[in-house]
């Protein structure tokens, strides 16, 4: 099997483990959990671990800027 | 007016109506399927009773003593004689059917199973997922179960015959039991060792006594469900046939009252709102008079609402179904009533139910009833509530007006007497709306309605216009026409960007066409081969007050697509500068101040030199003049030289295209975002006077003699593709040979089509540039391509020395006849003249052949555009209907709106493309904006001090504004600024 988060075009995926961190995000956008964008726990560029609930921040080089951060909420 | 005020809708319930409700609310019950009696009169508790609403004028509602348009109606409602369905709910009645016991109600889950459904469902509500799923998933878990879990009743299937009928379908014994029984114990014909089963082993195996089984056999007795499995199981035999047992609506009705409320939740029902039963209506609302008009013909005769005939149809039937059930009708009757009750009830809520024929006007035409008042392009939603006809609009022709400002449109004097705009009268502006009101409604400027204190409405005529004016007071509104300076709405469809509807400022004009100064035709897309467009008169303080602040052409002039401007110099435009420019000509006193007659300059700088004695002006020196005075830039433009502009004068270089046009003109565009957008409109408006000015200076024409090339030009592109032909020649004969080596990945077919392809794209390649070499620099068409005005260097190419080869699919022409293209050819001739070649110029002539290759090439262009714009306008109303709810939020966020974040920064950077510097190098010019802000402050110091702090530019400002400005006592047309 191909390591798809090795790929040069998927950017990095983390796994927020720590809730703090993840109300800390929660608490700047002011959102609840549900209503951050979702990703699929089958999505093959989640990192190892991922359950249904956890909330993964994506870091990916943008065309506006050069670091894009993106939080979203791990479904089934 | 306080009803005017607007409200605010706190939210929206849908659920199901109980049926006591609909008695509650109804005005009367209605019993007779007539409408009006001999005199004309509605008859009480008729379909048109009084107490449902008026429509005539004068009657009086029974209900609310209302007058008709005051009243808005009232429901009434028909008793049914038996319970119907709902068409709109068949799908939710066969999923309950489904899902509960047929004895007890209960949904056919265990506890664990319905907390598990009812948790998913709360999830996908919460991460917005279709609930449909888990009801779904939930309905099917619940049919799987054979038995209620809760009272053990055994389950039937449940089938559903489209539209309204339900059936249980239970396996009962057949009626040929006896002949199957006696069948199965048959020795097998075919198996000599299988002796049968005699009735004595049949006994002995299924524990039934012999005479029993003499007597199934017999058929002189049904055996029970238990003797039925074992007989089954005996013989390998199924005993049984599939026994449809239809439900009736009061069936269903009885069924589901007894399903509780908390078993209904799992399945996606509200049990606070709506009920199952309720789905089987035994009430029927009869909507009120005015939502079903009845029309007066002209002969006197009355003619109804298509759902008034549906109303009387069902009257009729219920009424049959009564006197038939009372009178002790037999069952096949009453059930054939009932299902014609269905039918009505069922059309009147949707006639386009498949499976069900449509109910009919006498004339044939399907009748249109409540589900077709709502649905589709011309349905409530999309055509009355979405899409509404509007007063104060006018359309007409539109045509060029070089003399208007870009932000002004010219309003025929007929469409600017019937647009108007209320005036309310002060004692400040007493005089004014009484000059407009005695005016009268044919003089411009002048008035057609006045609104007295007391709300009354009074026309202005001819014959009372001067007696009302001197009527008018202070508090009085006045309908006045449109005058110069007003704000109005402009719009030509298709409207595919927010620029297509822009605020322009009114200038009155003769005649009948919608004037627009040219530059604003790239962000309208408007042209004026008769393209017509939409004027839309504003009609109240916020509006004007918005559409001048937000959607003034000058507030467009960057497009928010590539950030960089869309408007600027067009065609003529861009020819004009490029002519003053490009060669820096000399222009005497007089000529440079024709040039600048029509822009704001009117003094000349030091002159650049002296003439013969005389003093000259050079054409760049004239173009800095419309500068601003810092203005310094440096970039290259579309003619290909360096451009260098420092301190607002044009040191050296081309004004053209890059510089000036729309699309991205370097200097509208950095005026635009450096100065202000007012600075670039005036900018614009200056740079396209003095362009029509320059252009006309020196004459600028296209004529059918500038395309030709000398002889001797002619004979080298000839040469050139004699060569071509000859090559191609060489080609076809090594292919022909078999000795044309195949390139990878190709056929040796494709391979010899690629190079005669790439061979004849070079020969007219070459023959374009032996023509270009031979047009002179002073060439208009040349002119205009190196500039960008218009047409690029291939036209000129295709025009004087070679048109080229021809395509259809991007393949040189291969259609037609068998193996060739046309019967001028042998089979399967190769040659480059037989695909399409086209050898000759537009100037020279095409040969026949060539023209109707040339044809065929060009109605593929032709049918291309015409399926690429209707596929892109669904794929964009497509995108449109997607991300329409999507907004930029003030924490910088794009959410939709259930709040769900689409982008956690707008555009991942939060910037908008128009306030975005468009240069690639640096993009912020941190320095000069430094610079900048500080000698502003400066100059601000000691300015602010005595004056009252911070003052706003005058972006929005009419071009009208300022004192002594009464347009209503025909002041003339004030200059642009």
């Amino acid at each position: 099997m191909v390591d798809v988060s090795q790929h040069k075009l998927v950017p990095e995926h983390i796994l927020l483990d720590d809730p703090e961190e993840i109300e800390e995000v929660l608490e700047e956008y002011n959102v609840s959990k549900t209503n951050l964008p979702k990703i699929r726990t089958k999505d093959s560029a989640l990192p190892e671990g991922a359950e249904p609930g956890d909330v993964v921040k994506i870091v990916r080089e943008s065309r506006t800027t050069d670091r894009a951060v993106v939080y979203r909420l791990v479904i089934e | 007016m306080s009803l005017n005020t607007p409200k605010e809708i706190g939210g929206i319930q849908f659920g199901l109506m109980d049926p006591e409700t609909y008695r509650d609310m109804s005005a009367t019950k209605v019993i007779t399927a007539d409408t009006y009696d001999d005199d004309g009169y509605p008859i009480d508790m008729g379909l048109m009773d009084p107490r449902l609403g008026v429509i005539d004028p004068g009657l009086e509602c029974r209900t609310c003593g209302q007058h008709s348009g005051s009243c808005n109606g009232h429901f009434g409602h028909i008793e049914l004689a038996a319970p119907v369905i709902h068409v709109g709910f068949t799908k939710l009645i066969r999923r309950l059917l489904r899902s509960t016991c047929r004895e007890c109600g209960r949904i056919a889950l265990t506890a664990e199973e319905k907390a598990q459904f009812q948790e998913n469902l709360q999830r996908a509500i919460d991460l917005d997922e279709d609930e449909n799923d888990v009801l779904k998933a939930a309905v099917r878990q619940a049919r799987k179960a054979s038995q209620c879990p809760h009272c053990g009743a055994k389950q039937h299937d449940i089938k559903h015959e489209k539209p309204t009928t339900y059936y249980e379908v239970q396996d009962v014994l057949a009626g040929d039991y006896s002949e199957r029984v006696a069948e199965a114990m048959q020795p097998d014909p075919d198996d000599s060792e299988d002796e049968g089963t005699s009735p004595q082993a049949l006994a002995d195996e299924t524990g039934i006594e012999l005479d029993r089984i003499n007597d199934i056999l017999s058929a002189e007795f049904r055996p029970t469900t238990e003797a039925r499995k074992s007989l089954e199981k005996a013989l390998g035999v199924d005993l049984t046939e599939e026994d449809m047992n239809k439900l009736m609506p009061s069936d269903i009705r009885d069924w589901f009252e007894d399903i509780p409320d908390e078993d209904i939740e799992v399945l996606g029902i509200d049990p606070g709102r709506s009920r199952p039963e309720w789905m089987i209506l035994t009430v029927l609302p009869v909507p009120p008079v005015t939502a079903r008009p009845s029309i007066t013909l002209d002969n006197g005769q009355r003619s109804e609402d298509d759902l008034t005939h549906k109303l009387v149809d069902i009257i009729r039937i219920n009424q049959r179904f009564m006197e038939n059930r009372e009178a002790g009708a037999p069952q096949l009757i009453i059930e054939d009533l009932w299902e014609l009750l269905q039918y009505h009830v069922t059309t009147f809520v949707d006639n386009e139910i498949s499976g069900t024929p449509p109910a009919r006007h006498r004339s044939g035409r399907p009748l249109k009833t409540l589900s077709q008042r709502l649905k589709g392009k011309e349905g409530r939603f999309r055509g009355s509530l979405s899409g509404k006809r509007v007063n104060f609009s006018a359309r007409t022709v539109i045509s060029p007006d070089p003399t208007l400002s870009l932000n002004e449109v010219g309003v025929p004097e007929r469409v600017a007497r019937e647009m108007t705009q209320t005036l309310n009268v002060t004692e400040r502006n007493l005089e004014t709306a009484q000059q407009y009101v005695s005016n009268g409604p044919e003089g411009h400027p002048g008035a057609n309605y006045v609104r007295r204190p007391d709300g009354r409405r009074l026309k202005v005529t001819e014959k009372n216009c001067e007696e009302l004016a001197t009527k008018i007071e202070a508090g009085w509104e006045v309908n006045r026409h449109l005058v110069d300076g007003d704000i109005v709405i402009f719009n030509r469809q298709p409207s595919l960007h927010r620029m297509s509807i822009m605020a322009h400022e009114v200038v009155v004009m003769p005649y009948k066409t919608f004037r627009l100064n040219t530059t604003v035709c790239p962000p309208y897309n408007a042209d004026f081969d008769g393209d017509e467009m939409n004027m839309h008169a504003l009609q109240n303080e916020e509006a004007r007050a918005e559409a001048r602040v937000l959607m003034r052409v000058q507030e467009q002039i960057l497009s928010p697509r590539f950030g960089e401007n869309i408007i600027g110099a067009i065609q003529d435009h861009i020819s004009g500068t490029y002519l003053l420019t490009h060669e820096n000509p000399r222009f005497t006193e007089t000529q440079a101040l024709d040039l600048l007659r029509a822009t704001s300059v009117d003094e000349l700088p030091d002159p650049d030199g002296e003439e013969d004695g005389k003093p000259f002006w050079t054409g760049r020196t004239v173009f800095s003049e419309l500068l601003p005075d810092d203005l310094t830039l440096s970039f290259t433009s579309s003619t290909g030289d360096a451009v260098t502009i420092e301190d607002g004068q044009l040191v050296e270089g081309t004004i053209d295209e890059d510089a000036v046009g729309a699309f991205g003109g370097e200097i509208v565009d950095t005026i635009t975002k450096v100065y202000s957008k007012t600075r670039a409109r005036v900018f614009v408006n200056e740079v396209a006077s003095l362009a029509m000015r320059a252009i006309m200076h020196f004459g600028f024409s296209l004529g059918i003699d500038d395309e030709s090339i000398p002889d001797e030009a002619n004979e080298m592109v000839d040469e050139a593709i004699t060569n071509a032909h000859e090559r191609i020649q060489e080609l076809i004969t090594t292919y022909e040979a078999d000795e044309l080596d195949s390139l990878p990945g190709r056929t040796v077919d494709e391979t010899l089509e690629m190079k005669i392809m790439q061979t004849l794209g070079k020969a007219r390649d070459s023959a374009g540039e032996i023509a270009e070499d031979h047009f002179a620099d002073d060439n208009p068409a040349v002119i205009m391509a190196r500039s960008g005005a218009r047409g690029s260097m291939l036209n000129l190419t295709q025009m004087a020395g070679c048109v080229g080869q021809q395509a259809v699919r991007g393949e040189r022409i291969n259609r037609g006849y068998e193996d060739r293209t046309l019967s001028h050819y042998k089979p399967n001739d190769l040659s480059a003249e037989a695909h399409g070649f086209v050898e000759n110029s537009y100037r020279g002539g095409l040969t026949p052949r060539e023209f109707f290759f040339h044809a065929m090439g060009g109605r593929e262009g032709l049918v291309d555009t015409a399926v690429r714009t209707s596929k892109s306008g669904y794929l964009q109303r497509r995108l449109i209907n997607a991300l329409s709810e999507l907004e930029a939020q003030y924490d910088g966020t794009v959410r939709d709106t259930s709040d769900t974040i689409v982008q956690f920064e707008y555009g991942e950077d939060g910037t908008s493309p128009v306030k975005v510097s468009s240069s690639e190098e640096h993009g912020i010019d941190v320095d000069n904006i430094v610079d900048r802000v500080l000698e502003s402050e400066f100059e601000n110091e000691t300015e602010k001090e005595r004056f009252l702090g911070r003052e706003e530019p005058p972006t929005n400002l009419s071009e009208y504004a300022g004192p002594g400005l009464n347009k209503a006592q025909g002041t003339g047309v004030q200059s642009d600024d």
